[in-house]
C-alpha cells in the first residue's frame, strides 16, 4: 500500500516537472521573438531595435536551461523581473508577470480561482445529484420503456456538443426571454454582492453543466447498478426478505459508485483545470475566461502560466484518484 | 416476460431466420465473417441509416462545395459591404432575412456588418470541419495503431515507456493545448501568406496529437490478448518477423477496434474544430461553422437565422456522427442482440 502510493506520487512529480518543463521550452522556442509581444506593448509598437533590450533583460538571451532554473527558483523564493528599464518583484510563488498587467501572474490567478471554484463545485454537484438518482431509476427498470425513453434521450443529448447546448441555453433564457433571477449571469463575490447574487449568476452555468454533464454519469451509474444488481450477494439480500430500499441502496448502490466516484474525481479535476466553454458563454471571469483573454491580448506569461496550472490541476486530480481508488478497491495495486 | 413467447431455445437468440429442422429442402450454408455479420445488422438498423444518410450529404456537400456554390451564384469572396447592408440601422442587410423576405439571390441570407454570403460560408465551413476532422482522424489513427501494436506485442520496457506516454497525454486535454499554441502561432505566423492554411495544419496537428490515445489503449488491450492465441504463435514459430506478424496476423483482427475509435474520434473532432473557431482559437481565417456562430451570437435577437445555420450543420453532423458510431459499435459487439 505504502510503497504504491509512493510510486505514484514519484511518477506524478514526475509528470509535473515534464510538463512544466514542455510549456517554458514551447513559449521560448515558440515565438520568433518572445519579448516582441512586451516591447510592442511597452512603446507603443515602435519596438524596432528595443527588442534586444527586451530579450536581454528577460533573459531569452541566455541558455534555456539556465533560465528554467531562474523560473523553478522564482516559484519557490520569488524573483525580480526586467521590462526594459523598469524591474517588478515577484514574490513566490512566482510564475512570471503579466504584460498586460505587469502584475504577478500568480496573485490574479489565486483573485479569480473562486469563480473557477464555485462553477466546479455546482457543476460537479450537479453531476451527482442528477447522475446517480436517474441513473439507479433505471437500472432498477431494466428494459422497461422508461429505461429505454431515459437512455435513448440521454444518448441523444451527450451527443450535441456541449457548448452549443450551452450557448442556446445562455441565449434563451438570458438574452432572449430575460428570465428572472438568471437574467443577470456572471461571477459575483458571495461576500461583497451577497450570496444571493452569487448564486443568481452562476446557476445557469451550473444547470447547464449539470445536465449535459449528469448524462455520462447516468450511463454509468446505471451499467455499474445493473452489474451489481445481478450480484449473488444481491439474490442472496432479497432471499432473506430485505426492503428492496435497503437492497437497492445498501448493498447494490454501495458497490456501483466505486467507479463512479473515480471518473467524478477526474471530471472534478477537469473542471477546476478551467471550464473554458462555461466561462466563456456564461461571461463567469475565471481562470478559463482569463486564459481566452491572453490568448487575444498576446499576454504570454498569462497563457504560460494558466496551461501549468491547469495541467499540474489535472494531474494533481487524477493521481488522487489513483490513490483513493487503491484505498477503495485492492485489487488495482496487484496489477 | 409477461407475453406468452415460445420457449427460448438457441435458434430464437440469433439474427438467422428460423428454419424447420425437418423441412426437406436443401439449405445453403453460406458462411458469414464477422463483419458481413456487423454490416448486416448494421443495415437493419433505422437510426443509424438515417444517420448515414444524413452524413452522405454532408459529404457530398464539402466535397462538392465551389459546384455548390456557383449553382447558387454564391461566392466567399469580400464584397462592397455598403450596397448590401442597412449601414445606419446596425449593418442589416437589404435584402432577404431578417427583415426582408427570401432573396434568390442569397438562399441563405447574408451576414450583417460583412455581407458575406451565408450559403457559401455555410457550405465551405462543412468542407473545413470534414477535413479537418478526417485528416485528424487519419493522424491520430496511424499513431494510436502503431503505438497500441507495439506497446501491446512488444511488451516489457517498450509497453511501460508507451504506456506512460498515453498516460500522460490523457492527463492534457486538447483543448488547452491548442489554448496554449494559438498566441505562439499567431505570433510566428500572422503575417505569413498562408496563415490560413498554417492554422489548419496545426490545428489537425493538434487534435491528433490530444487523440491517438483512446485507440492507442484500446488496440493495446486487444493485442495484448490476441498475442496469446496460437496463429500468432503459430506465425512466430514459422519465423516471420514480426513486422509482418503486425501486420499481416494482427491486423486484420483489429478492425473492430480500429472502426470503434474512428467512430469515436470523428465526431469529437468535428465539435473540436467548431468549438475552437468558435473560441477564437481555431480557425480563425477563411470559413467555419464555429467562427460564424461565435460572429452570429451577438445578433441573435433580430437575425436568429444567422446563428441557426451553422449551429443546425454543427449539431446535426456531430449527431448523426455520434448516434451511428453507438449503432456500430452496437452491431460490431457480438454481446448484444436486438
Amino acid at each position: 500500500m505504502f510503497a504504491y502510493i509512493v510510486k505514484r506520487l514519484i511518477s506524478g512529480f514526475l509528470v509535473v516537472v515534464l510538463v512544466s518543463m514542455a510549456v517554458f521550452a514551447l513559449f521560448w522556442y515558440g515565438p520568433s521573438k518572445p519579448a516582441q509581444a512586451i516591447c510592442d506593448r511597452e512603446t507603443s509598437n515602435r519596438c524596432g531595435d528595443r527588442i534586444e533590450i527586451y530579450q536581454e533583460n528577460l533573459g531569452y538571451n541566455n541558455p534555456i536551461y539556465s533560465e528554467y532554473g531562474k523560473f523553478v527558483k522564482g516559484i519557490f523564493a520569488g524573483r525580480e523581473i526586467t521590462f526594459g528599464a523598469t524591474t517588478y518583484q515577484c514574490d513566490a510563488p512566482c510564475l512570471g508577470l503579466s504584460y498586460n498587467t505587469k502584475q504577478p501572474v500568480t496573485e490574479e490567478l489565486v483573485s479569480r480561482l473562486p469563480a473557477t471554484a464555485s462553477v466546479a463545485v455546482g457543476g460537479a454537484f450537479l453531476y451527482l445529484l442528477f447522475g446517480i438518482p436517474i441513473g439507479v431509476a433505471a437500472a432498477r427498470r431494466r428494459g422497461t420503456v422508461t429505461d429505454k425513453a431515459l437512455v435513448s434521450s440521454f444518448l441523444f443529448l451527450s451527443s450535441i456538443p456541449y457548448y452549443l447546448f450551452a450557448l442556446l441555453t445562455w441565449l434563451y433564457l438570458t438574452v432572449l426571454w430575460e428570465a428572472p433571477f438568471v437574467s443577470d449571469v456572471g461571477y459575483f463575490s458571495p461576500i461583497s454582492d451577497g450570496p444571493l447574487k452569487w448564486f443568481g449568476g452562476l446557476f445557469l452555468a451550473w444547470v447547464a453543466l449539470g445536465i449535459f454533464g449528469c448524462t455520462q454519469y447516468t450511463r454509468y451509474t446505471r451499467g455499474a447498478m445493473v452489474e451489481a444488481l445481478s450480484e449473488d450477494y444481491i439474490r442472496t439480500a432479497k432471499a432473506k426478505g430485505l426492503p428492496a430500499r435497503t437492497i437497492v441502496y445498501k448493498h447494490g448502490l454501495r458497490a456501483a459508485l466505486v467507479p463512479v466516484v473515480t471518473i467524478f474525481g477526474i471530471d472534478f479535476g477537469i473542471l477546476l483545470a478551467g471550464t473554458i466553454f462555461t466561462e466563456r458563454i456564461f461571461e463567469i471571469q475565471g481562470i478559463g475566461w482569463w486564459s481566452l483573454q491572453a490568448v487575444g491580448n498576446k499576454d504570454l506569461p498569462v497563457v504560460a502560466a494558466t496551461a501549468m496550472f491547469s495541467a499540474v490541476m489535472l494531474i494533481v486530480s487524477n493521481l488522487i484518484v489513483d490513490i483513493v481508488y487503491s484505498i477503495l478497491d485492492p485489487r488495482v495495486r496487484l496489477s | 416476460m409477461s407475453q406468452p413467447t415460445a420457449p427460448e431455445t438457441l435458434g430464437s437468440l440469433s439474427d438467422e431466420t428460423p428454419v424447420d429442422p425437418n423441412s426437406k429442402q436443401a439449405k445453403a450454408i453460406a458462411g458469414r465473417s464477422p463483419m458481413q455479420i456487423a454490416l448486416g445488422r448494421l443495415v437493419r438498423d433505422k437510426i443509424a441509416m438515417v444517420c448515414a444518410a444524413v452524413i452522405v450529404f454532408f459529404l457530398v456537400v464539402a466535397i462538392f462545395a465551389p459546384l455548390i456554390c456557383k449553382l447558387f451564384g454564391v461566392s466567399t469572396d469580400t464584397v462592397f459591404a455598403s450596397q448590401y447592408l442597412d449601414m445606419l440601422g446596425g449593418g442589416m442587410p437589404l435584402k432577404g432575412p431578417p427583415n426582408n423576405g427570401f432573396d434568390p439571390e442569397h438562399p441563405f441570407g447574408i451576414a450583417p456588418q460583412s455581407a458575406d454570403d451565408n450559403l457559401a460560408y455555410w457550405v465551405y465551413g462543412c468542407r473545413t470541419s470534414l477535413t479537418i476532422a478526417a485528416s485528424a482522424t487519419l493522424f491520430a489513427s496511424v499513431v494510436g495503431i502503431a503505438v497500441g501494436l507495439l506497446a501491446g506485442f512488444l511488451g516489457g520496457i517498450v509497453d511501460k515507456v508507451l504506456s506512460f506516454f498515453i498516460d500522460l497525454f490523457l492527463t492534457i486535454p486538447f483543448l488547452l493545448a491548442a489554448l496554449t499554441i494559438a498566441p505562439i502561432l499567431n505570433d510566428r505566423f500572422s503575417l505569413n501568406d498562408n496563415y490560413a492554411l498554417i492554422q489548419k495544419f496545426s490545428l489537425v496537428a493538434v487534435l491528433a496529437i490530444f487523440g491517438w490515445m483512446g485507440m492507442a489503449r484500446l488496440i493495446r488491450g486487444e493485442v495484448l490478448s490476441l498475442r496469446e492465441r496460437e496463429f500468432v504463435q503459430a506465425a512466430r514459430v514459422l519465423g516471420m518477423p514480426t513486422s509482418r506478424v503486425l501486420i499481416k496476423e494482427l491486423m486484420p483482427n483489429l478492425a473492430a477496434p480500429i472502426i470503434i475509435s474512428v467512430s469515436l474520434m470523428l465526431p469529437a473532432f468535428v465539435a473540436a474544430e467548431a468549438g475552437l473557431a468558435f473560441l477564437g482559437i481555431g480557425v480563425t481565417s477563411g470559413a467555419s461553422w464555429g467562427q460564424t456562430i461565435s460572429k452570429a451570437v451577438k445578433y441573435f435577437e433580430e437575425y436568429p437565422l444567422y446563428l441557426w445555420e451553422p449551429l443546425i450543420g454543427v449539431v446535426l453532423l456531430v449527431l448523426s456522427l455520434n448516434l451511428l458510431g453507438d449503432a456500430i459499435r452496437d452491431a460490431l459487439d457480438p454481446k448484444t442482440r436486438r
